[in-house]
């Protein structure tokens, strides 16, 4: 048994934390989120120069072969950082869906995924169906794409959209450019300063070569890259509940009140305490996911909705926490401390709550 | 990263299964699986059975006659016991005094008293806090003074001890006894093994509210104890003291036991349908995975050259949390029937009530683990001890 980072993943920690410091600090990170666009291409050109754009695809097609241990590392830091460019979407949700599928051409787009040239994004939710994203009341019936996607992550940037939608009662993903007539996009703005779309379809015209898969296939499909997806996500809220506690710690040992730090406080002391233990259970929760998803082991699903029912409720606590602690300077929106609070609401929300996971589990 | 044992961790586990199955106790085992309380002679028999096999020395290294066992060999045998329903290693000789004898004791006290406890010959207790001396336990204040009398030399002690756990069974107390009153009241302590049969101890029960007699106060009054029986040296107690807070910590999660009642509680709940407590079971399923990852890590970097820093602290904290939360979710599952109270003895003394057999046992239990949070150094002392070690505050 060993649970020790071995010295590659120590070092690609450390390279992502050496970018992030100077390259990503939070006023850059607040000047991309104030300003039109929705994330900044030149830092994502940075990722693909870094090779973290390629981190998660096989070799043969053009990756660097990585895994979920890899990812986890990636998105720990995103999250320490506060990261909003859309790797979560245009990487892990629909480049790796891309990727384990036998889509004709896959490569092409992994190809321009890997050198930053493309967005693209998967549009898996529906306003009616949840959390359940395995049925669909989009349908592909004689080549014909109608229905109506929400929550779709980066959408309004993504040239291309993969959808999950109903064939003859059969389960299809098909991928298409998001400029096709017919295809209407309303974007938002979420509360982590990423974006989101509604996206409408109304009689959009496609051929056979569209479909990327169909029934039992396209199931599995969707189901093992939310799968990953949640682990990501999970990983980004350790990354935060540990800058939570780090960050809190730092400030209340320069705040002075009554004459002293305000660390000097017993009751804050044990909040605090408190802040580092459940970010050191998400820490054991993540290493014991990202090992059954890298093993592709049986209960990898349940394992990761262990770990999502226990950020979604620990991380929330932590970062409302960790804003407590930095009294009236917490709900400050010029403080980074309050954007972890959000950050986690976001991240509660997307692919199944803490309650779901709870009931999901066993 | 590797979460599996290696083979021979793996062929370790499966003889302690082994010896689960054929030599831990029939008759003790037929008690620890209906939840009827244990005797003061079932407890000998399971430490006998140890000893037998070579086991009792579990932490010990080899040349103490102890196993040498890795971390992981350890916590394997830890977790299978619990994971079986033995009743807990007694910790007071072999994980708290037979440690501190190797490490600081002369050749003579060790001789005289680390084979009986290798072979559970002395049942020993602790003598530790006293009525005014809880989480600050250095401001003890039972006294030890030293005297001659015709080439004898000895100490007379006088104070009182509380919480000693099991001294009505117990051959032996060690203590920590006040012989200096003149510096820092760290410094003036020394460590004590006190015969219990010697004149001036007296014994008496604290009944606690679960009803049960675990604990008691301990009171010396002049009592004479040779001075050969002081370990290492006079003022240093307090050094050793810590030392065997150390040891004490390993395996403090009880994450084996705590399974065993997870597993039993979603057997319970399986059959109640019941969604509050299907959601409730799980999370705890997943709050007790988290722990046991936990102390896995803090193994692999044991294994990997570490050493168990003030993060044990995390286990001490969330493993007694566990343990009270089972209890407590054995209580909530009885519903109205936790109303039924057998008194501490279980069913074997009382007449079996009506209810669900899980529903007086999980009272006891709830009622009995409101200590887990406060022994051992308090989960608040644990928090004191994180916030000066982990946030430097």
């Amino acid at each position: 048994m060993n649970l020790n980072y071995n010295e590659e993943q120590t070092m690609l920690r450390e390279q992502i934390q050496k970018f992030c410091e100077p390259e990503y600090d939070f006023y850059k990170r607040e000047d991309i989120v104030k300003s039109s666009a929705d994330y900044d291409e030149n830092v994502w050109k940075l990722f693909a120069e870094q090779g973290w754009l390629s981190m998660p695809f096989s070799e043969q097609s053009g990756g660097l072969g990585f895994g979920p241990i890899e990812l986890s590392i990636l998105f720990e830091e995103f999250g320490k950082a506060l990261v909003i460019e859309p790797y979560l979407s245009t990487v892990v949700l629909s480049g790796t869906l891309l990727d384990n599928s036998t889509y004709n051409d896959r490569k092409e787009i992994i190809e321009r995924i890997c050198n930053g040239d493309i967005q693209v994004s998967l549009a898996y939710a529906e306003a009616e169906k949840g959390y359940d994203y395995l049925s669909s009341n989009t349908t592909f019936h004689n080549n014909i794409l109608n229905g109506t996607k929400t929550l779709v992550l980066n959408g309004a940037n993504a040239e291309k959209l993969i959808v999950t939608c109903v064939k003859d009662n059969i389960f299809n993903i098909v991928i298409l450019d998001s400029k096709t007539e017919g295809v209407s996009i309303n974007s938002f703005s979420t509360v982590d300063g990423q974006s989101c779309a509604e996206i409408s379809f109304e009689n959009v015209k496609l051929d056979e070569t569209s479909v990327i898969s169909s029934g039992e296939n396209a199931i599995d499909l969707i189901k093992q890259t939310i799968n990953l997806a949640t682990l990501c996500v999970s990983a980004e809220a350790v990354g935060c509940m540990e800058s939570c506690y780090t960050k809190t710690l730092e400030y209340t040992k320069g705040r002075e009140q009554f004459g002293q730090p305000i660390s000097s406080f017993q009751v804050l002391q044990h909040r605090m305490v408190d802040m580092f233990i459940e970010s050191e259970l998400a820490k054991s929760l993540l290493i014991k996911a990202m090992l059954e998803v890298n093993n592709r082991s049986d209960d990898m699903y349940k394992h990761v909705s262990a770990l999502k029912s226990y950020i979604g409720k620990s991380g929330k606590v932590s970062a409302k926490e960790a804003v407590q602690l930095h009294g009236g300077m917490g709900v400050s929106e010029e403080m980074m401390i309050g954007h972890y609070l959000k950050k986690m609401v976001s991240i509660d929300a997307l692919f199944g709550n803490a309650d779901y996971h709870l009931n999901s589990f066993s | 990263m590797d979460i599996n044992f290696s083979k021979e961790d793996s062929a370790f586990r499966d003889e302690v299964r082994d010896w689960l199955s054929n030599d831990y106790p029939k008759h003790v085992k037929e008690k620890t699986d209906n939840g009827i309380t244990i005797t003061k002679e079932d407890l000998v028999d399971f430490h006998k059975a140890l000893s037998k096999k070579g086991w009792m020395g579990y932490n010990w290294p080899v040349e103490y006659g102890g196993t040498g066992w890795s971390a992981s060999k350890l916590y394997i045998f830890n977790k299978e016991l619990g994971l079986a329903g033995c009743p807990p290693i007694l910790p007071f000789g072999v994980g708290m005094v037979g440690p501190v004898i190797y490490t600081f004791g002369n050749e003579e006290q060790k001789e005289r008293f680390l084979p009986d406890i290798l072979n559970f010959n002395t049942w020993w207790c602790q003598g530790y806090s006293e009525p005014g001396s809880g989480s600050d336990l250095a401001s003890l204040k039972t006294k030890a003074v030293l005297r001659n009398d015709l080439d004898e030399d000895y100490y007379v002690v006088n104070g009182s001890k509380t919480w000693t756990t099991l001294a009505q069974n117990a051959d032996w107390i060690f203590c920590l006894v006040r012989t200096d009153n003149s510096g820092i009241k760290q410094e003036g302590i020394s460590f004590l093994l006190i015969d219990m049969k010697s004149p001036g101890i007296e014994v008496k029960p604290i009944i606690t509210i679960d009803g049960d007699h675990e604990v008691n106060s301990v009171f010396l009054t002049d009592v004479k104890v040779p001075a050969k029986n002081l370990i290492g040296e006079e003022g240093k107690g307090w050094t050793y003291a810590k030392f065997l807070l150390a040891h004490e910590r390993f395996g403090i999660a009880g994450v084996g036991a705590s399974m065993r009642q997870l597993n039993r509680l979603k057997d319970i709940i399986s059959k109640l349908d019941n969604p509050d407590l299907k959601r409730k079971v799980n999370d705890l399923e997943v709050a007790l995975s988290a722990i046991e990852i936990t102390e896995l890590r803090l193994l692999s970097a044991l294994e990997n050259g570490g050493h168990p820093g003030a993060e044990s602290s995390i286990l001490k904290i969330k493993g007694t949390e566990m343990q009270q939360a089972l209890s407590e979710l054995f209580v909530e599952a009885s519903g109205e029937y936790a109303l039924m109270y057998p008194g501490p003895k279980g069913y074997e003394n009382n007449d079996k009530p009506a209810g669900p057999d899980y529903a007086a046992e999980g009272l006891s239990g709830f009622l009995n683990l409101r200590k887990t949070s406060i022994y051992g150094g308090s989960n608040e002392i644990q928090k004191n001890i994180l916030s000066k070690f982990v946030l430097g505050v």
